[in-house]
């Protein structure tokens, strides 16, 4: 069953006077609990692919399907609400907020969501990707790795539909970056999580399921 | 509820405390802002109760009655203070006579306002006699003694004691002896005022029993209003004023003075919501990125909106409650430490409860609107732009 469909999907900027077209009719699908890896140069379009499916942008044209819903005809509001309930994000930079403890982060998305037990929850969730002992620490008291942890445990929060990374070992030492896929690999197995992951290193592509090559805007079959 | 409240209220209450220099700054602004607002308007408030309070006290009545129109005194006043006496809001009143005289000491002499009045009754409808600074008050039977205002008595080198000639404008004149002296506040007053028994004065201006205004105490000075006519039927007559008719032009520079304070005020209040304005800004661009992320795990655009637009909440009621805090203390230290002033003596500010909460309101709703640009441009970010910049 599918999770992602797009069809034809476009995306261009116009930074200056001359367009320039990130997606250039893409065609994909991405299946309910698929480990799925997007590669290629910068400036293929990786990370246009993950924004539009993960409705943080809107294309220019083409179709997206997330779960059998057409996201494109969605407006501000309802794209925000479905982003909360249904996608979880992991981001290259960690992207933790700074005044809030590593279970105050993961408890943010619950409280946005009005669910209760949310403390609770968020000790599991912290617990689950090994920080258990790390609950009240501040971001800036915490390695890289156990950050993405952290924001890896946020991105649970709500438990999402499918979690979208975008090179979320792109700033981790080698060690830290294996023990983040792991951890991907074991929320895909033990739980069913769809997870799509832009990265540029083919060690850690090589650890998805399925990888899918992205160059000049279009999907590149190798 | 569209937004959820709590949520926006635990991230703002973290994010404003985590810079505690910036967090003091601004409530620091905000407390200055509202402690001023208090004690400058006290200040106005108390200086206008003061000056009204003091020439009521000293120089009006509650209800003053005049003689009728081309008349110089009030006709048959024996009758009009039996009917006075008779009624029940009525505390006192006092009948005074004026007249224009020149008082000499040795060679220097001055044209003098003569104030006559019946002691006693005086004394029960305002007080004037209070205002004695060096002396005794007169008696109703002091028939050869006088008070001389402060001025007059520097003017013509008068003390407790001394022998000065009135000279009436009947041509008539008498030595008295300078019984006390007397400051009220009044410039016009203290310059060149003469106070005298009122059965002394008709005899030697050769009235009978004559008055030229009747001041009357009511029970509340608030019900002069309502209670003219009665005095004005009662007694027959028709030209009475009320202590605001008397004081309206110390009202007038009143409401003048008010509008300079207010100015002052909204000074202090624009230097607040500017520094509120400016670092909610500084911290909405500062914060790009985390508003980008907290917009892409699913916050909407008026949930950020009041996100910020809480901070302005939380700095103002904090800065707020401490403000009112510093301004009641000022104010009451103020009272008990007045400002020496050479009209009345001092000047100081008085509390009241609508200080506090005028100061409270006026400053929370800058606060807030000075939060609503840089809350607004934080609700409209877009994600992709927030989180990297393109």
């Amino acid at each position: 069953m599918e999770m992602i469909r797009t069809g034809n999907l476009k995306k261009s900027y116009m930074p200056g006077k001359v367009e320039v077209k990130a997606l250039n009719g893409v065609d994909t699908s991405i299946e309910h609990g698929e480990f799925v890896a997007i590669m290629g140069p910068s400036g293929g379009g990786k990370s246009t692919f993950l924004n539009l499916v993960g409705m943080l942008d809107t294309p220019t044209s083409g179709e997206i399907y997330i779960d059998g819903s057409d996201v494109t005809k969605m407006n501000s509001n309802t794209r925000a609400e479905y982003r909360l309930k249904h996608i979880g994000f992991v981001f290259q930079f960690f992207n933790l907020f700074n005044e809030l403890t590593a279970v105050e982060n993961v408890m943010f998305p619950m409280m946005l969501n009005k669910q209760s037990g949310y403390k609770y929850r968020a000790k599991e969730l912290l617990n689950l990707v090994g920080l258990g002992d790390r609950l009240h620490h501040l971001p800036s008291e915490l390695s890289g790795g156990q950050q993405q942890r952290v924001t890896i445990a946020r991105s649970l929060a709500n438990d999402p539909k499918m979690l979208l990374a975008d090179e979320p070992t792109g700033n981790l030492d080698t060690k830290s970056s294996i023990e983040i896929i792991e951890l991907f690999r074991k929320l895909n197995q033990e739980r069913g999580q769809t997870i799509v992951m832009v990265t540029h290193s083919p060690e850690i592509g090589g650890m998805a399921d399925r990888i899918i090559h992205f160059r000049d805007g279009i999907i590149e079959n190798l | 509820m569209p937004v959820d409240l709590r949520c926006a209220l635990f991230y703002s209450r973290k994010d404003i405390f985590k810079n505690k220099k910036i967090f003091a700054f601004i409530t620091l602004s905000i407390i200055f802002a509202t402690a001023n607002i208090i004690v400058i308007n006290g200040l106005t408030d108390g200086m206008i109760k003061d000056l009204v309070d003091n020439t009521i006290e000293s120089s009006s009545g509650h209800l003053n009655i005049y003689p009728a129109d081309n008349e110089r005194f009030i006709e048959g006043l024996g009758v009009k203070e039996q009917r006075l006496a008779a009624l029940e809001e009525v505390e006192a009143y006092s009948p005074r006579l004026s007249a224009s005289g020149v008082l000499s000491n040795k060679e220097l002499s001055a044209s003098v306002a003569i104030l006559a009045l019946d002691p006693d009754k005086e004394r029960r409808t305002t007080k004037l006699l209070d205002k004695i600074t060096k002396g005794m008050a007169l008696n109703s039977n002091d028939n050869n003694a006088i008070l001389v205002s402060y001025r007059l008595a520097e003017d013509l080198k008068l003390d407790v004691g001394d022998e000065a000639e009135l000279a009436f404008e009947n041509g008539k004149s008498k030595v008295y002896n300078v019984k006390g002296i007397i400051r009220t506040g009044a410039a016009d007053f203290d310059s060149s005022t003469v106070i005298m028994p009122l059965n002394e004065a008709n005899q030697q201006l050769a009235f009978d029993n004559s008055a030229s205004v009747i001041l009357i105490k009511l029970s509340d000075k608030e019900l002069a209003d309502a209670y003219m006519p009665v005095i004005m039927q009662v007694l027959g007559v028709s030209n009475v004023k009320t202590w605001k008719e008397e004081t309206e032009y110390l009202l007038s520079f009143a409401e003048a003075w008010q509008s300079f304070s207010s100015i002052i005020s909204a000074v202090g209040l624009v230097a607040a919501a500017i520094s509120v304005g400016i670092i909610i800004y500084i911290n909405v661009i500062h914060k790009t990125r985390q508003i980008g992320i907290m917009k892409a795990i699913g916050a909407k655009d008026d949930f950020i909106f009041t996100v910020f637009l809480m901070e302005a909440v939380l700095f103002g009621v904090i800065g707020v409650s401490i403000g009112d805090g510093v301004g009641y203390f000022a104010v009451k230290y103020l009272e008990a430490h007045p400002f020496p002033e050479p009209m009345l003596g001092s000047m100081a500010p008085r509390f009241y409860m609508y200080l506090l909460y005028d100061a409270s309101l006026v400053t929370m709703l800058t606060v807030i609107l000075a939060a609503v640009y840089p809350a607004f441009i934080a609700g409209r970010m877009n994600i992709i732009k927030a989180i990297w910049g393109d």
